[in-house]
């Protein structure tokens, strides 16, 4: 019987009773945007392991062949971002600034926020990948010798806090239109973000899928040169 | 639809070669991606042909899955483990903070520039 338990059958089934209990409650509850299914789904899967006493490491190691979906995924972006070219291309330069200067904003505010809170340097190093997809940054991070564990973390907690505000704060700021909304939330929030993105709409999707490629790229490249050159 | 995964599939691989072959930054799913849109672009522009159904189906249903990839990552944000337990506080004030900070800062500027833009 707990062998059972600790087989890909069972983590497939618990990972998805916990997707669709979480797609249910978030949309009962009319989208309120801190019960989105990857908050609320994580939030079940955690319950689930505390309560049957499993390993985190082992049922994560179970569903691990689930992430090899996101390779895919990753590609099939490509075509909600053609699909959007001619709206793209209208707003090429405000879009090309904005990703220089938010990715280089969001790794830097993580890091003297982090410091001024007294983190630890290898917290610090696993911090400065947290705006960007969870494959990337776990590439960059060892490469810059941070925590892969504390840098996945980081990505995903980023991503709860960017899709859990977006609406109320946008609002506030007044900025409505779809392109914008996606982009900044693709930039700050990621895959996380971009999901959420095409809940709004596809323009919002394509936007987002956009600015988390550039902002991926960008800190690929950036990050380990600017860590080489610091320490 | 499979014929759309083929695709995404082949995209993959053919990205995931060049990151190795040239030795790349960008991990290869990236490069795939980038390849992909190369592809959609060239095909537009040269031959006039839209997005083939099969592929644009196939591509939805997996976006369509994202939230579920991520939720099993997700859970581990509740696993750190003790040796981080006084690393909990800057961790969470400097991750959230400065999400918010970075959607405040690129929404106000991208919202400037685009105004510029005619």
């Amino acid at each position: 019987m707990t062998a059972l338990l600790d087989s890909p059958l069972f983590a497939l089934c618990l990972t998805l009773a916990a997707f669709q209990l979480a797609q249910w409650l978030y949309l009962s509850s009319g989208r309120v945007a801190l019960l989105h299914p990857t908050i609320g789904g994580a939030v079940c899967i955690a319950l689930a392991l505390v309560l049957l006493d499993k390993n985190y490491a082992d049922y994560y190691r179970d569903i691990d062949w689930l992430n090899f979906l996101l390779g895919p995924v990753t590609v099939a972006l490509a075509v909600p971002l053609y699909r959007q070219l001619h709206l793209l291309r209208a707003l090429a330069g405000p879009l090309m600034i904005t990703v220089v200067c938010g990715a280089s904003f969001a790794c830097l505010s993580a890091l003297i926020l982090a410091w001024w809170c007294g983190a630890s340097a290898s917290t610090l190093l696993s911090l400065t990948t947290k705006s960007i997809t969870t494959p990337i940054a776990i590439i960059v991070t060892d490469d810059i010798g941070g925590v892969t564990s504390i840098a996945v973390a980081s990505v995903i907690l980023t991503g709860m806090a960017g899709i859990s505000t977006i609406s109320w704060l946008f609002r506030r700021l007044k900025i409505e239109d779809d392109r914008l909304w996606g982009f900044c939330l693709g930039l700050a929030a990621h895959a996380i973000g971009t999901s959420r993105a095409f809940e709004r709409s596809p323009v919002a999707g394509a936007f987002a899928s956009l600015a988390l490629c550039l902002t991926g790229a960008f800190t690929a490249l950036v990050v380990p040169l600017a860590a080489r050159w610091l320490l | 639809m499979l014929a759309g995964f083929l695709t995404l599939f082949a995209c993959q691989l053919a990205g995931e070669a060049l990151q190795r072959g040239l030795n790349l930054p960008l991990p290869g799913q990236v490069v795939g991606m980038f390849l992909l849109f190369a592809i959609l672009c060239v095909r537009g522009a040269y031959l006039d042909k839209a997005v083939p159904e099969g592929l644009a189906q196939g591509s939805q249903r997996l976006i369509d899955l994202l939230p579920l990839l991520l939720m099993a990552p997700a859970a581990g944000v509740f696993f750190l483990g003790d040796g981080f337990a006084d690393q909990w506080w800057a961790f969470i004030v400097a991750v959230t903070l400065g999400t918010w900070l970075t959607l405040i800062v690129s929404g106000l500027l991208l919202k400037y520039l685009a105004g510029r833009t005619p």
